[in-house]
């Protein structure tokens, strides 16, 4: 399989790079937050199957570790802008 | 001999995840309003990050030229998980914010939650 796995990663990435720049739109465009705060959701998740996807081209196993952090950092979003949303104050 | 059986459902998993991304980006674009667009939303959290992940991981366990390739595997299955438990979490506690504060112009047939807060 020496060959295929960066044939592979070189098919599947401009997907998911598409998928950003259509998300980005929906984030600079969104008429209210929480459609902002989706969009900047979605982004986060993208980027990490990237991340993983660059470790797989690179053969290395550094930029394994910085999804987890953005799927968690995504959740802490969600979190703080529904409870801003919902109840006026952060109250950390 | 198990190896390429798994790279290549593995490949499979990855860009038929990439092709469900794209498709969730295009509704999120295309779709009148915020209660519309987590529907595109959630497919773009689940089809378009978990089951790229969990094929990701399958890569991984697929090709012994990776170095430490079980500490890749494991670490995007975890990602996957983790992204499994939090993304539904998190669009959930987005709409409830989104109708308590009324943030959302839209004009529903029926609001049985807004019928129930006015009593």
């Amino acid at each position: 399989m020496t060959g295929y796995l960066e044939l592979v990663v070189l098919i599947g990435a401009p997907l998911y790079v598409l998928a950003v720049v259509l998300y980005t739109f929906r984030l600079v465009r969104g008429p209210t937050i929480p459609d902002a705060v989706l969009a900047a959701d979605c982004i986060a998740y993208d980027l990490a199957v990237f991340l993983t996807a660059l470790a797989l081209y690179y053969k290395t196993p550094f930029m394994i570790a910085p999804p987890i952090m953005l799927a968690l950092w995504a959740y802490l979003l969600d979190i703080y802008v529904s409870k801003y949303l919902a109840s006026r104050e952060v109250g950390a | 001999m198990i190896e390429p059986l798994l790279f290549w459902i593995g490949s499979a998993m990855f860009i038929a995840g990439g092709v469900f991304d794209f498709i969730a980006a295009l509704g999120m674009v295309r779709f009148p309003n915020f209660y519309v667009r987590l529907h595109a939303a959630t497919i773009g959290a689940i089809y378009g990050a978990v089951i790229p992940l969990i094929g990701i991981s399958l890569i991984a366990l697929g090709s012994p030229e990776i170095p430490a390739r079980y500490a890749v595997a494991g670490a995007s299955f975890v990602t996957a998980l983790i992204i499994l438990i939090v993304s539904p979490t998190g669009s959930h506690v987005l709409a409830y914010a989104a109708h308590k504060s009324r943030a959302v112009e839209w004009s529903p047939v029926v609001d049985h939650l807004e019928e129930d807060e006015e009593k």
